[in-house]
């Protein structure tokens, strides 16, 4: 196995200068899987525009909403827009490409880059680039006198009442729902781990099940929202800054926001993996990491980005709209992406049967 | 000027010591715990662990394997400790108690990693037994180190322990209770200087070093009529029950498992694999079960049935690893069994009331405190452990209640702790307090003096009579031909008897004598009634050993309760 990384690693040295060498025709573009909407506007904006006018080679998109599917599509993306969690999951199938991060840039204050990228920033097959926060919005509109403050009044039809918009996966869904029994974020997977565990997050999903909407697409909380369908909706907080920056009268609650890393793969199946390398190496200095952040209000991955963090575009500071802000950070969660890793099938499964209503 | 310069320098001596013993504590707490969370993974034996394996049949094959060859290395470690008992909280409070200074360093040694592989792999036993232990041992090796004297020594195991307390529950107030009022036992300004600062550098080390979770984290617990502290106070003398239960199975095992045809070495092994094969179907007892505590406070999570079967379980379970020689201590499942009987209690209230009453919670953590406080003789620590974990007044004042009436019914029942109680069967009474336990650990040995007359058993009155008279004393001892003791003859009675006869005929049948071994504590008690200098002293074959002056008895007693007393109100 270990002799086989190596190959691989060295062979994903080389293609650079392979791909470098020749001259002929136009360079074969580079397929990015990503997110779409605001968030990928902000990429085409920051980094796919700029990397086309620096070496000339094309990015082409491809829509990218999470899961393992992707890795089977035709043509193959060159780079993935992962999350951690699913990085991991690939990366034990042996569906990624291992990385090497000796070519990273050192960060702007001259850190050098296996110091200055978060912890379990670099890891096997994943570089991460932003962390992103899961949390609960509410439409400012919907609640007369008093307003939600933490997750608990995501539960609480009584004081809150109306349409909740949650991912249909159980993702955030559990924590949360443990999350409401008073139990401490350091407890949250340990507890999870136990059947008694699980029987109490769905105890506390299924009070909630006929009023819950279920969203797939990053967009469709924010569209909830603003149309009034939903009062209360979990979400990624990029898209609901972007929404909230427009002016869309939505709150964010920052308690217990689950955090989790963004991150760049490259699939084992891909075509073009020595632009995808130089693409990883271009979109993940500070300056680009801050230009990001600055535009939808993710944390940049890198310490000497979160430091560069000034000002919006529309000319508001962006740093309070990030979820590692200290001020939002106090009551976070971080997503166990091992745990995730390792369980994923088996609490998808529970979940997509509690759904269906089988016990 | 002089005299404010001395005091400086003995202050900062005092903060120097505290600091020292603190962070070194609090170093060593910390990396136990992490080392025992990571076996824990490791092994399969944490939830988190056990559902991100990777087949079924290995978390089978683990479940059993895992406790029975933690239970073998433990066999194994013990066979090398000299006295064959894994030492731990009692062993400290002896040696702080008996003023005897150093606990053993390499049986302290070899318990704390037994203690390691027993929480390890899985054993139903407690962590903060060899936590304390560890903590006192590592104040008394820093004493070593600086050559201190027994007072100072005695302080600085308190300081040890205290900063160990500190650290795992993050409450450095319960720690100083918890070293003055279990193990030093007295309350004394000289000892508290050096013990708070531990405390302290303890709770902020806890929390910068290697930092571990707090045991418990609750959020809120509200109590909803006044009424209910009639039934905290209930639930309280139901909980000294289960707390005797849980301490009377203890030693029950412990006592019976010396005559399972087993050999030592693999009792822990086979109690290994027995609990493993139990944990097939109820994991909850492997471990300390840190997970199954943060459930009882939730009101949903168990049935009353479970908590039942849960609550009995565990008692069994914990009694079996300790009783069959598994390393470990009795403070963390006692917070389980607590908790699981208070949430029981709680839910028949709102059964029975049919009221609206204060959450789950609020019994879990009464009855928590009220069965663990009995058990480790320590009410108040336990109850400022509450608050100082929680923030949490009104339930602080409920804990209260319930330890109350807890440790008083459970003194009338059993006795002061679990550990009083061990110490008592190896022949330490602390019972009497501090001054009685020092008195029956000091014997006559070193008071014995040779110089008293010995004469022949079969001597004649005359010949005694002159000899005693030569020696110029009042009496005489007879020895038999084989050396052992035959009676005192005393001048007074020999000189209106026939000087042909035998001296012994005018022995008094009563007259005293004591044993080399007998206690301080015992020959005062003797010596009320004796008239006369000396008293002969035989050791337990009945050869003469010597005599000892009554007057030096007494100043020896009082030589002891004043050194006693310098420990406690000596001013630096």
């Amino acid at each position: 196995m270990r002799l086989i990384n190596t190959l691989l690693i060295g062979l994903f040295i080389c293609l650079p200068q392979l791909t470098t060498a020749s001259p002929k025709g136009p360079p074969t573009p580079l397929i990015v899987a990503t997110w779409g909407g605001a968030y990928q506007e902000a990429l085409e904006e920051v980094l796919f525009k700029p990397f086309t006018a620096a070496t000339g080679i094309d990015v082409q998109t491809m829509p990218y909403s999470g899961g393992l599917e992707i890795l089977d599509a035709s043509p193959p993306p060159d780079l993935i827009d992962m999350t951690q969690n699913a990085a991991m999951t690939a990366c034990e199938k042996g569906q990624l490409m291992p990385l090497t991060f000796d070519h990273l840039p050192d960060g702007a204050d001259g850190t050098p880059a296996s110091r200055d990228f978060i912890d379990d920033g670099m890891s096997e097959c994943a570089l991460a680039h932003l962390v992103y926060a899961t949390v609960i919005a509410y439409d400012t509109r919907a609640f007369k006198g008093y307003s939600p403050t933490r997750v608990h009044d995501l539960f609480n039809l009584e004081d809150f009442p109306g349409k909740r918009a949650l991912q249909s996966i159980p993702d955030a869904n559990i924590e949360w729902a443990l999350r409401s029994f008073d139990i401490p974020r350091e407890s949250l997977y340990s507890l999870l781990s136990t059947p008694r565990g699980i029987s109490l997050v769905f105890k506390r999903l299924e009070s909630l099940k006929p009023h819950t909407l279920w969203w797939e697409e990053g967009n469709e909380p924010v569209e909830l929202l603003e149309s009034g369908k939903a009062v209360m909706a979990s979400g990624y907080n990029g898209r609901f800054f972007s929404a909230i920056a427009k002016g869309s009268p939505i709150q964010i609650i920052w308690n217990s926001q689950i955090q989790e890393q963004q991150t760049w793969t490259i699939p084992v199946a891909a075509n073009n993996k020595a632009a995808a390398e130089d693409f990883m190496r271009f979109a993940t200095t500070t300056q680009r990491l801050a230009a990001v952040a600055e535009r939808i209000a993710y944390g940049p991955a890198r310490q000497s980005a979160s430091s560069l963090l000034h000002k919006h575009p529309e000319g508001f500071d962006i740093s309070h709209h990030i979820p590692t802000h200290p001020y939002n950070n106090q009551t976070a969660i971080t997503k166990d992406v091992g745990w995730y890793a390792r369980v994923r099938e088996h609490i998808n499964m529970r979940f997509l049967e509690w759904r269906s209503g089988t016990p | 000027m002089k005299a404010t310069l001395g005091t400086l320098v003995r202050t900062s001596y005092v903060a120097g010591l505290g600091i020292l013993i603190g962070l070194s504590a609090a170093v060593i707490a910390n990396l136990f715990v992490a080392g025992i969370m990571w076996l824990n993974d490791s092994l399969l034996i944490s939830p988190r662990s056990r559902m991100m394996a990777s087949s079924e049949w290995l978390l089978v094959v683990a479940t059993v394997l895992v406790p029975a060859s933690g239970g073998l290395a433990v066999g194994i470690i013990k066979h090398f400790i000299n006295d064959k008992h894994f030492h731990g909280p009692p062993d400290i409070i002896a040696n702080v108690q008996t003023r005897q200074g150093m606990p053993a360093t390499r049986s302290g040694l070899l318990t704390a990693l037994a203690s390691l592989f027993s929480l390890g792999s899985g054993a139903s036993v407690g962590q903060y037994g060899p936590l304390v232990h560890l903590g006192g041992l590592l104040g008394s090796l820093w004493s070593r180190l600086f050559r201190m004297d027994i007072s100072t020594t005695n302080i600085a195991i308190a300081c040890g322990v205290a900063a160990a307390i500190s650290t795992i529950f993050h409450a450095p107030i319960a720690g100083i209770l918890f070293a003055q009022e279990v193990i030093l036992r007295h309350f004394s300004l000289r000892a508290l200087a050096p013990i708070a600062v531990a405390s302290m550098v303890g709770y902020v080390a806890a929390n910068t070093i290697l930092p571990q979770p707090p045991l418990l984290q609750i959020e809120s617990a509200e109590i909803v009529h006044f009424w209910e502290f009639g039934l905290f106070l209930l639930l309280g003398m139901a909980s000294a029950i289960i707390a005797v239960v849980y301490m009377r199975s203890i030693l029950w095992v412990g006592q019976h498992a010396r005559a399972m045809p087993l050999p030592p070495l693999t009792r822990p092994a086979f109690a290994g694999a027995s609990l493993g094969v139990v944990a097939l179907w109820f994991p909850e007892i492997l471990g300390a079960g840190g997970e199954t505590l943060r459930f009882a406070l939730i009101d949903e999570a168990f049935s009353q049935w479970e908590l039942a079967i849960l609550l009995i379980l565990k008692i069994l379970a914990t009694a079996w690893c300790l009783g069959m020689g598994f390393a470990g201590g009795v403070f963390s499942p006692a917070l389980l069994i607590g908790s699981l009987f208070g949430a029981l209690f709680g839910s028949l209230v709102a059964v029975f009331s049919g009221a609206t009453s204060s959450a789950v919670v609020v019994y879990a953590v009464c009855g928590m405190v009220a069965v663990t406080a009995p058990v480790i003789g320590a009410p108040m620590t336990t109850v400022i452990i509450v608050f100082e974990m929680t923030g949490h007044y009104p339930l602080t004042i409920a804990a209260l209640s319930s330890v109350a009436l807890a440790s008083l019914t459970t003194s009338r029942l059993f006795g002061r702790s679990l550990f009083d109680r061990q110490l008592h069967q190896r022949g330490l009474d602390l019972s009497g307090g501090r001054s009685k336990a020092l008195l029956t650990t000091h014997n006559l040995q070193s008071l014995i003096t040779p110089e008293c007359l010995q004469l022949n058993a079969d001597t004649r009155v005359e010949q005694a009579i002159q000899a005693i008279s030569e020696a110029q004393v009042s009496e005489a001892y007879l020895v038999n031909s084989d050396g052992r003791y035959a009676g005192t003859v005393h001048l007074h009675a020999l000189v209106s008897a026939a000087s042909e006869d035998e001296a012994r005929r005018y022995c008094q049948p009563d007259d005293l004598y004591l044993y080399i071994d007998t206690p301080l504590w015992e020959s005062m008690q003797a010596l009320q009634d004796f008239i006369g200098e000396r008293v002969p002293v035989i050791d337990r074959q009945g050869q003469l050993i010597g005599a000892v002056v009554e007057s030096d008895v007494i100043r020896a007693y009082l030589n002891i309760l004043a050194e006693m007393r310098r420990e406690e109100y000596a001013p630096h």
